[in-house]
């Protein structure tokens, strides 16, 4: 890999639904960055930088970060964030580390529920003129996208039915308790309710830091960072196949490249993958070379991609489960990080050296990314 | 792997005005991209990744508009994500270019961006929405009367005047009737600042920044990639990024966290960036200083900040000594500065522009003689996040 500095996560916080009411929001960041500096065994003077992503539409301010400044300890600290995606904060947290001009980044997400409506929200996110009279939000284009797949591979239902099966048995296993039960998400044809889950309230929170800080402070369950490739798709809907993920085959070129994979579908132990939808899952495993769509019926028939198959795909349950709509890319990379640092709880898989994260965000998987991770680090 | 240093290759910036009816946000993001590339001399092919410069979404109407910008950028199937830090966004966001290249991952990264101020009907309404709903939001704070309460401090702290205030207007206007990408070039008198019309005590019309619309862009390269291809650079040696307190009640009253007259954070963040690239005596060894200052008042503090004073507060008698004039001791906000034209997206990207473009000798009438070494800022959310950067030839 190129980066200068090998990064790793030493700290991970997943909070992908936070029901009590009783928290401000700026409390539910301040408790979600203590707990991962918490997990990762550090105090906030630890800390050299943070990155954090948020909406602003969905958190009802202009520019976020000004309010999670304090929460996150980012006063006198150099904090940054990248509205785009959650993603990309843990990206741009990886770079400066990887410079070694920083020791540690902090980097946080979190996404509330509070906007009178998320689709709403999304909609100012079409441009004035062409989509949003149509009108445009996440989930529609999302159907778009399942449509356009269907067209393209007349048994996708099937797969996509098998993968939402999949995910939603793993999310009993992650998540047994009540009151935390899926609430199914409105329909958008060719998604049903059954393949959606309705946004909840979440938050998650990471601690990176370079090799010699992790060397010199003795921590041995760092989760490597051995590849990291992101790209975006074109403007416009209508300027691309809503069928293929072309944006996604570039950012796993990109991190497959620097982590030496050549074999993915054979290379990795575990992978969460942004299941917005089953289709969305079921496009990402043909973009991350994992299975290509003439197999996809077949393989998520004989559960390749369960619990116990051949390359677990969200044994968090994913998406489908908990859907804390815009920080639900970086949670798919926290929960590949305790998968390899044996912090995953009721849903961790056994022996896991290397994983794989793929985060989308934006209109029917606008963002890409593919984050691979480690437990050994480079040689 | 690239080698140490990260240079600046490109330089892009729109002529910006108040209205820029014949393009879309769109187009105005491609025309500080197009002159950069054309600066730098590469093409799209040589660009391997894309940091998005975008301030508040509501400035333009749309949500997550870098989604619209990223055909303009050449972004698609390229790493490309966007950073937003308020007013400080440009610089961070060249901060944000300037790791990708340093981290060894990438050779080659454009920043650019754009804004429409001019035309995206009531910025201050906008603004005042960065305020927390329920506790300062109401008030109602905007941009203004928040620096106006930082200019009655700094008069009660360190003697400035409205009249002090005026000289750096004064100073800066003549500054950008030399620079022709500028939005306000005419030149003005101390008595027409403090003849116009009072928008928030002391601050006047005069010592306000416009409402501006344009973009800019920069191309950022490793060493090795400039060295290999013969390619003519400036140096970023320095970069430092500082925030303190949300709450504008913590920096007031008897007892602040931080005080509210002066830039508590940027002084920090200049300490950083002046530790990285080994400046011990800035008062020496700065050669020009493009610094964030939508209003008048803000320059002074900014300029204490940037330690190119003894001591706090020096800036004022300095300032009318003719110190931060082209031809003075230290020339500040040579291009004008942000009082003279603000597209808030790509306002400190214009202030790493312009250093750029002083210590690679390129600057045209407003060029400061001599100048080899060069500061740049950014301010961002309510004075608050602050973003410094040193630039060498």
């Amino acid at each position: 890999m190129g980066l200068r500095i090998q990064p790793g996560v030493i700290g991970c916080a997943i909070r992908p639904v936070i029901a009590s009411r009783d928290r401000s929001l700026e409390e539910v960041i301040y408790d979600t960055a203590q707990l991962a500096l918490t997990d990762a065994g550090l105090t906030i003077e630890d800390i050299d930088g943070i990155v954090v992503a948020a909406n602003d539409q969905f958190d009802g301010r202009s520019i976020s970060v000004m309010m999670a400044s304090g929460p996150t300890g980012g006063v006198d600290r150099d904090i940054m964030s990248t509205p785009s995606a959650s993603e990309h904060a843990f990206v741009l947290g990886a770079l400066r580390v990887a410079t070694g001009q920083f020791r540690t980044q902090l980097v946080v997400s979190w996404s509330p529920t509070e906007a009178s409506s998320l689709p709403e929200a999304q909609r100012l996110g079409a441009d004035p003129y062409f989509h949003r009279a149509l009108p445009l939000d996440e989930l529609s284009a999302h159907a778009l996208q399942a449509s356009a797949v269907e067209q393209a591979q007349p048994d996708a239902r099937l797969a996509a039915e098998g993968v939402v099966a999949k995910n939603r048995a793993h999310g009993k296993q992650a998540w047994p308790e009540p009151p935390l039960q899926t609430v199914p998400g409105p329909l958008r044809w060719p998604v049903t309710p059954a393949m959606t889950t309705a946004p909840v309230a979440g938050a998650v929170a990471m601690v990176l830091a370079g090799s010699d800080f992790i060397t010199r402070r003795g921590v041995r369950d760092a989760a490597w960072i051995s590849g990291m490739g992101w790209a975006t798709e074109p403007s416009f809907l209508g300027d691309r196949d809503l069928s293929e993920a072309p944006a996604l085959v570039a950012a796993a070129k990109q991190a497959y490249e620097a982590a030496g994979i050549t074999r993915p579908a054979a290379e990795f132990d575990v992978a969460e993958i942004t299941d917005a939808t089953p289709y969305a899952e079921l496009l990402a495993y043909e973009a991350l070379s994992l299975c290509p769509r003439t197999q996809w019926a077949a393989r998520t028939a004989d559960g390749s991609f369960a619990r116990g198959g051949a390359l677990p795909v969200n044994l968090s349950g994913g998406v489908l489960t908990w859907n804390p709509v815009f920080c639900t890319g970086l949670i798919r990379v926290a929960e590949v990080a305790n998968q390899i640092r044996g912090k995953a709880g009721r849903h961790q898989a056994e022996t896991v050296r290397r994983g794989l994260a793929q985060a989308a965000s934006g209109f029917a998987m606008q963002y890409q990314s593919a984050i691979v991770l480690s437990r050994e680090a480079r040689a | 792997m690239s080698s140490d240093r990260v240079g600046i290759i490109g330089i892009g910036q729109s002529e910006f005005r108040s209205r820029r009816d014949d393009a879309s946000y769109p187009d105005l993001v491609r025309e500080g991209v197009s002159r950069a590339m054309d600066d730098a001399g590469l093409d799209f092919d040589a660009i391997q990744a894309v940091v998005y410069s975008l301030s508040p979404d509501a400035m333009i109407g749309i949500g997550n508009a870098e989604r619209l910008g990223i055909d303009a950028v050449g972004g698609r199937n390229k790493p490309f994500l966007r950073i937003n830090t308020g007013g400080a966004t440009g610089i961070s966001s060249v901060a944000a270019a300037y790791y990708h290249v340093a981290s060894g991952m990438f050779d080659v990264v454009l920043t650019a961006g754009a804004d429409k101020i001019g035309e995206c009907g009531d910025s201050q309404t906008v603004l005042n929405k960065i305020w927390d709903p329920s506790y300062e939001r109401p008030l109602p704070l905007g941009t203004i009367n928040m620096l106006a309460m930082s200019a009655v401090r700094y008069m009660e702290r360190y003697g400035m005047t409205e009249e002090d205030m005026a000289l750096v207007t004064v100073k800066n206007r003549r500054h950008a009737s030399l620079n022709p990408k500028a939005h306000l070039r005419k030149e003005v008198s101390v008595q027409d600042v403090l003849d116009s019309r009072i928008i928030s005590w002391p601050i006047k019309l005069l010592d306000c920044c416009p409402q501006s619309s344009g973009g800019a862009a920069l191309v950022l390269a490793s060493e090795r990639f400039i060295r290999d291809n013969k390619l003519d650079a400036v140096w970023i040696t320095g970069v430092g990024g500082a925030a303190e307190t949300y709450w504008m009640g913590d920096r007031m009253g008897t007892a602040p966290t931080a005080e509210h007259a002066d830039a508590y954070a940027l002084a920090r963040s200049f300490a950083k960036s002046y530790a990285m690239a080994g400046i011990t005596d800035p008062m020496r060894q700065v050669h020009v200083a493009e610094l964030y200052a939508p209003f008048s008042n803000t320059e002074f503090h900014s300029i204490d900040s940037a330690r190119l004073v003894a001591k706090l507060g020096d800036s004022v008698p300095a300032l009318r000594d003719g110190d931060f004039a082209i031809g003075g001791r230290i020339p500040v906000n040579p291009s004008g500065g942000t009082l003279c034209t603000n597209a808030i997206a790509v306002t400190a990207m214009a202030r790493v522009a312009e250093i750029a473009l002083q210590v690679w000798g390129r600057a045209g009438a407003h060029q400061v003689k001599g100048a080899k070494l060069g500061i740049a800022s950014g301010n961002g959310g309510d004075h608050q996040i602050f973003g410094t950067m040193v630039i060498e030839a």
